[in-house]
């Protein structure tokens, strides 16, 4: 079913979905906190474990910054699969 | 043990007292038996040894024949795995092994079973009215070093004292009988002169089977057993026969399977037991409610109970409880007598699980090890779990603790839909979870939603806590 980085996109879709966030529509450049989808730790945390379920990785477990928006999450698996 | 077998093979010796896959055995053969493995033991000086042997019959011949000739059993899960069956069994110390496996190795003792019951028969073993009749169980626990608790068969006989006979009652072995609850079974059934239905494996399909073939009327299994065995049997379309007595432990019993088993089995007489390894049974209800009655609890006016809660943490007093752990010298024994722990002077020990009194009820909620921190909140996973069990697309569930970097763990939970995986409504089912939990902190919500054929169990219970 496509690149991973496509793949991270469908599961960053279906997980907005399911905390029903980001329903007037988000792009690579939307926040990940605050003003942007206003994710919290808990949110963050399924985030995370729903892409170590389809990936085995995840950049909020990987070390080092945590992402800061929806980019910064797809383009963690551009790096890793390359 | 000896003695109770000893009675009801006097006074019943034709009658049937264990069938399992292999045999089946009279209580006159079963002491014809013991007495065979009494003298066998007195004759090589076996006054310890480990059993690892899944048939029932063997094990009761076993077990009684210890008992005659003062000698301390041990038994291991049958299917133990070879390695750590050397690492255990050389820190429990034990150089005598009773098996039929042959590919059990390690510095130890071998000896087939056959070798001690076909010894010729003596019926001059007689144990002294105050021997020691010992008995080692190991506990279940998943970490550290082996630990074994050591009991007595004339403490562990006080529990079954008042039992009356009920010939025609035919529990199903649904625990291992290396386990307490195992254990306890087999006293009852002695006691009561009853027969024991013991399958092998000890499996829910099995147990099922054996409800359908084998005219069981009573089974002793933990909730997690009955979950499990009655989603086989609506897998199968079953009908049961229906059954006298119902009785449940080892874990906390669900609302909605308490009801369900209620409405499967309305003429059952259902019990649950408040029972563990170390502190032997403390306390059991029939009333078919979740939970222990707050009025049930040690009170001015209620001093003879054995159970009170400080803290939130149920705490208890042993009446046939352990004399202490493998290692470990026992007061009971520095103070030469043999009594178990906690009972002198009602010493009350923490039990680990975790409680709330809501109204007129105590509440389990979990053990202390199985709470999950997500953020700094402690989380309860049986709430969690009895809210979606309670759901009617949901056939078992257990809920645990996943490791994340973000908050230290989230809740997680597996679900095994009603009727499996294909074809259920994944995200149907995800939505009654959200919704089932959503007036719960938001904490307590699961993070991790997975879908799975079947949950993983240990001894029968279900595997909470923090997993990997």
């Amino acid at each position: 079913m496509g690149t991973d980085q496509e793949k991270a996109q469908a599961v960053i879709s279906e997980f907005l979905q399911r905390i029903e966030k980001g329903v007037g529509g988000w792009t690579d450049e939307t926040g990940l906190w605050g003003e942007g989808l206003g994710l919290d730790s808990l949110e963050a945390a399924e985030l995370s474990a729903m892409l170590e379920d389809e990936f085995g990785s995840d950049p909020f477990s990987a070390g080092g910054e945590l992402p800061e928006t929806v980019g910064n999450v797809i383009a963690f698996y551009a790096t890793v699969s390359t | 043990m000896i003695h109770l077998l000893e009675a009801a093979a006097a006074s019943s010796p034709d009658q049937e007292a264990v069938v399992t896959s292999e045999s089946s055995a009279t209580y006159g053969e079963l002491l014809d038996g013991s007495r065979r493995v009494a003298t066998a033991l007195r004759r090589r000086g076996i006054t310890r040894f480990a059993v690892v042997e899944p048939d029932a019959g063997l094990v009761l011949r076993l077990l009684a024949g210890a008992a005659l000739a003062g000698a301390e059993p041990c038994q291991y899960q049958p299917d133990t795995d070879g390695t750590e069956f050397v690492d255990h069994a050389s820190v429990l110390d034990h150089k005598f092994v009773v098996t039929r496996r042959d590919d059990l190795s390690g510095a130890f003792d071998f000896i087939h079973p056959d070798e001690l019951t076909a010894e010729s028969g003596d019926n001059t073993v007689v144990p002294e009215d105050d021997s020691a009749q010992p008995l080692l169980i190991r506990t279940t626990g998943t970490t550290g070093q082996p630990k074994a608790a050591r009991h007595d068969w004339r403490v562990l006989g006080k529990t079954v004292a008042n039992v009356r006979p009920k010939p025609d009652h035919r529990w199903l072995l649904a625990y291992g009988p290396q386990q307490f609850a195992g254990i306890q079974v087999l006293l009852h059934v002695v006691a009561s002169r009853a027969t024991l239905v013991a399958p092998f494996p000890r499996q829910p399909k099995n147990g099922l089977e054996a409800l359908l073939t084998q005219r069981v009327n009573c089974v002793s299994a933990t909730p997690t057993f009955w979950r499990f065995l009655l989603a086989e049997a609506r897998s199968r379309k079953t009908t049961f026969p229906p059954l006298e007595q119902i009785t449940l432990g080892g874990e906390a019993s669900p609302a909605d399977l308490l009801e369900e088993i209620r409405a499967i089995f309305g003429d059952a007489k259902v019990s649950q037991v408040y029972a563990s390894t170390e502190f032997g049974s403390i306390t059991s209800v029939s009333d078919c409610k979740p939970g222990i009655a707050v009025d049930s609890l040690y009170s001015e006016s209620n001093p003879a109970s054995n159970v009170r809660v400080d803290d939130g943490e149920l705490w208890v007093r042993a009446g046939a409880g352990m004399l202490g752990y493998v290692g470990e010298s026992s007061r009971a024994e520095s103070a030469g007598a043999s009594e178990p722990v906690g009972s002198a002077g009602g010493e009350w020990r923490r039990t680990g699980d975790l409680v709330e009194i809501v109204g007129d009820r105590v509440m389990f909620r979990g053990r202390k090890s199985e709470v999950i921190n997500v953020g700094g909140v402690k989380v309860h996973p049986l709430p969690v779990e009895d809210r979606i069990t309670g759901l009617e697309s949901v056939a078992m569930a257990r809920v645990f603790g996943r490791p994340s970097k973000l908050t230290g763990a989230i809740v997680a939970v597996e679900i095994v839909p009603v009727g499996g995986i294909a074809g259920a409504h994944i995200e149907g089912i995800r939505s009654e979870v959200k919704a089932a939990v959503a007036d719960l902190p938001r904490a307590w919500h699961p993070r991790s939603v997975t879908f799975v054929d079947t949950i993983e169990t240990r001894g029968g219970k279900t595997i909470r806590g923090m997993q990997d």
